[in-house]
């Protein structure tokens, strides 16, 4: 099978998201989670610079804008992440995700 | 080409007039509202709030109907401008239920982040492009997060903050790789040249994969079934005044922004749900999504002693009826899924303002907390009342003539021929089981005796205020449905 780049890129940023996907959901840490999440994040930052670099126009920058604005929301997002983290920290003293089971019904 | 920066900041003056509200709150509040107490903190907070709120719907209204602005980056139609103009109200309603709500820390913190969030809101309603409309989910996505773990002091709301960003996080992994790949597709972001490249192609896997993820994170965002477990949950854990947020002007906003993106950026991708063949496409997707929640959150809601779990419920069926008001939207323009949106919304930040300031005199967790509100206080049960036969679709009130906008714009897609007729069939039988529901609410707060000792509650100015104004608003929109309906269409 004859693979172009962009198709590499392709099946490279699906595992990626995958693997993210699954690490997000299987978790119990919470840390890890977050890190599954940004995984997510980074595959599809890693579609936009393919498509850019071997798509049809990669005259226009589109792609690696899109790009520098996701980086900076994912950043922002880490530090909301972690600062929820660091409140459900001081009140049950860890951080795992099977504890934090007091709103149900 | 050089952009029209004159052109771009009359555009943007709402949003600019809110964080600029924000900014001037925290200095304000840093220097001189050191020492003061905390009362005094928030009604000044929430003053500025109101006065930011105030400008920003000005300069939307003078901002007008301008068409599209900033080679088409933003557009400003009449749907931008309601739904611009709602979500400011629905936040200033917030904003005046606060002071008389439960005591929340650092006032003017929260105000702020209000403002962001509410900065972000009126950005989805004017987004006609895949990077301005990301960037204003996440601006008001991360600062309902924070509102909704703002209350450091009960474990309940970090847990329901921290699982609300965990899933939103996820969805909005989701919605940026579908974006990747429509981007891919189509070689742009902005809405109607994705349409113009879409169009006259078969669909191919690609384009569904990338179909399916946007569907996936709206519908984490819209908290429509199946991927609504974080809401019963953030309702209950939430501060009141964070879940009044959460439940109104986020969804109108996030409507808005669906309703765009699916007709006027993938409407050649839309299929068919009209016939029994149908054509793939997003819209029998939507259709399962629609169908999905209203059983599931009229059904789920039977079951709920928590009331503020009842109304996520709720929330879930009423996500459902505004999908088929998506997928009506199409032959009906978007009229009747902002009428329904809107009011819904009006009558969810009532409910949770009655909720609040029911709090002022103990917890209000269970349905039977409410016990004997008409004797306690009448007004609030008078509103409590409104609320609730509005949420339930009661004429003359609004929520009636919301669910009759809807249901009649699917309706008239293709009869009972297809899908989308019977869903609207569903959703008539289904808010018979809703008006159960909502009645079991009104039968503790206008029937039952109060428990022993519960106290008169005294209702603070502002919040009847807010109360009345939502009570009425109701009313008169039910009776006079083309105010808005006029200026949508």
């Amino acid at each position: 099978m004859n693979l172009s780049p962009l198709h590499l890129c392709l099946l490279f940023s699906s595992a990626l998201f995958c693997i993210g996907l699954i690490g997000a959901l299987c978790r119990s840490n919470t840390i890890l989670v977050l890190l599954g999440v940004e995984l997510m994040l980074n595959a599809a930052n890693l579609n936009f610079i393919a498509f850019w670099r071997f798509g049809p126009a990669p005259s226009a920058e589109t792609g690696v804008i899109f790009v520098l604005f996701s980086i900076a929301v994912a950043a922002a997002e880490a530090a909301v992440g972690l600062a929820l983290v660091i409140s459900i920290y001081r009140h049950q003293q860890n951080i795992r995700l099977q504890e934090a089971n007091r709103l149900k019904g | 080409m050089t952009p029209d920066y004159p052109a771009l900041l009359h555009a943007l003056l709402p949003e600019a007039s809110l964080v600029l509200g924000a900014l001037i709150l925290l200095g304000l509040d840093l220097v001189p509202g050191r020492g003061r107490t905390d009362a005094k903190r928030m009604r000044t907070s929430a003053t500025l709030g109101l006065v930011a709120l105030a400008a920003a719907v000005y300069h939307s209204i003078d901002a007008g109907r301008g068409g599209v602005a900033f080679a088409g980056v933003l557009i400003l139609d009449s749907l931008a401008l309601g739904t611009r103009v709602g979500v400011l109200g629905l936040a200033a309603l917030t904003l005046l239920l606060m002071p008389g709500g439960s005591r929340i820390r650092n006032p003017a913190e929260y105000v702020a982040v209000v403002l962001f969030a509410t900065a972000g809101f009126t950005l989805m309603a004017v987004a006609q492009q895949l990077l301005l409309a990301y960037l204003a989910l996440e601006l008001a996505s991360l600062s309902l997060y924070v509102l909704a773990g703002f209350d450091k002091t009960r474990p309940e709301s970090a847990e329901a903050a921290l699982k609300y960003f965990l899933l939103g996080g996820i969805s909005a992994a989701f919605l940026l790789f579908g974006f990747s790949l429509l981007y891919g597709l189509t070689g742009s972001i902005a809405f109607p040249d994705i349409a113009r490249h879409l169009g006259g192609h078969e669909p191919n896997p690609l384009l569904i994969v990338a179909l399916v993820m946007v569907l996936v994170a709206f519908g984490f965002k819209a908290a429509a079934a199946p991927f609504h477990l974080w809401a019963p949950d953030v309702y209950q854990g939430a501060p009141t005044a964070s879940a009044a947020l959460i439940a109104s002007a986020s969804k109108l906003a996030g409507f808005t922004l669906f309703v765009r993106l699916l007709w006027s950026g993938l409407a050649p991708a839309a299929g068919s749900a009209a016939s029994m063949e149908g054509a793939p496409g997003w819209l029998p997707v939507v259709a399962i999504i629609a169908a999905v929640s209203l059983l599931l959150g009229n059904l789920g809601a039977l079951a709920q002693s928590n009331v503020r779990r009842l109304l996520a419920y709720s929330a879930i069926a009423h996500a459902g009826a505004l999908l088929l008001g998506v997928m009506a939207a199409g032959s009906a323009g978007p009229a009747p899924l902002f009428y329904y949106a809107a009011t819904y919304g009006l009558a969810t930040v009532g409910a949770f303002g009655v909720i609040s300031v029911v709090e002022r005199a103990g917890p209000c967790q269970q349905i039977t907390d409410l016990a004997g509100l008409h004797r306690r206080s009448p007004l609030l049960a008078g509103c409590l009342l409104v609320f609730m036969l509005s949420l339930a679709g009661i004429p003359p009130l609004a929520g009636f003539f919301g669910k009759f906008a809807v249901f009649a714009a699917a309706l008239k897609i293709g009869g009972l021929a297809g899908p989308i007729g019977w869903l609207a069939v569903l959703a008539i039988f289904l808010s018979a089981v809703a008006l159960y529901y909502y009645l079991i609410v009104l039968k503790q707060a206008l029937v039952a005796a109060p428990a022993d000792g519960a106290p008169h509650i005294a209702v603070p100015l502002t919040s009847a205020a807010a109360l009345a104004i939502a009570a009425a608003l109701l009313l008169v929109l039910g009776v006079f449905p083309s105010l808005v309906l006029r200026i949508v269409q």
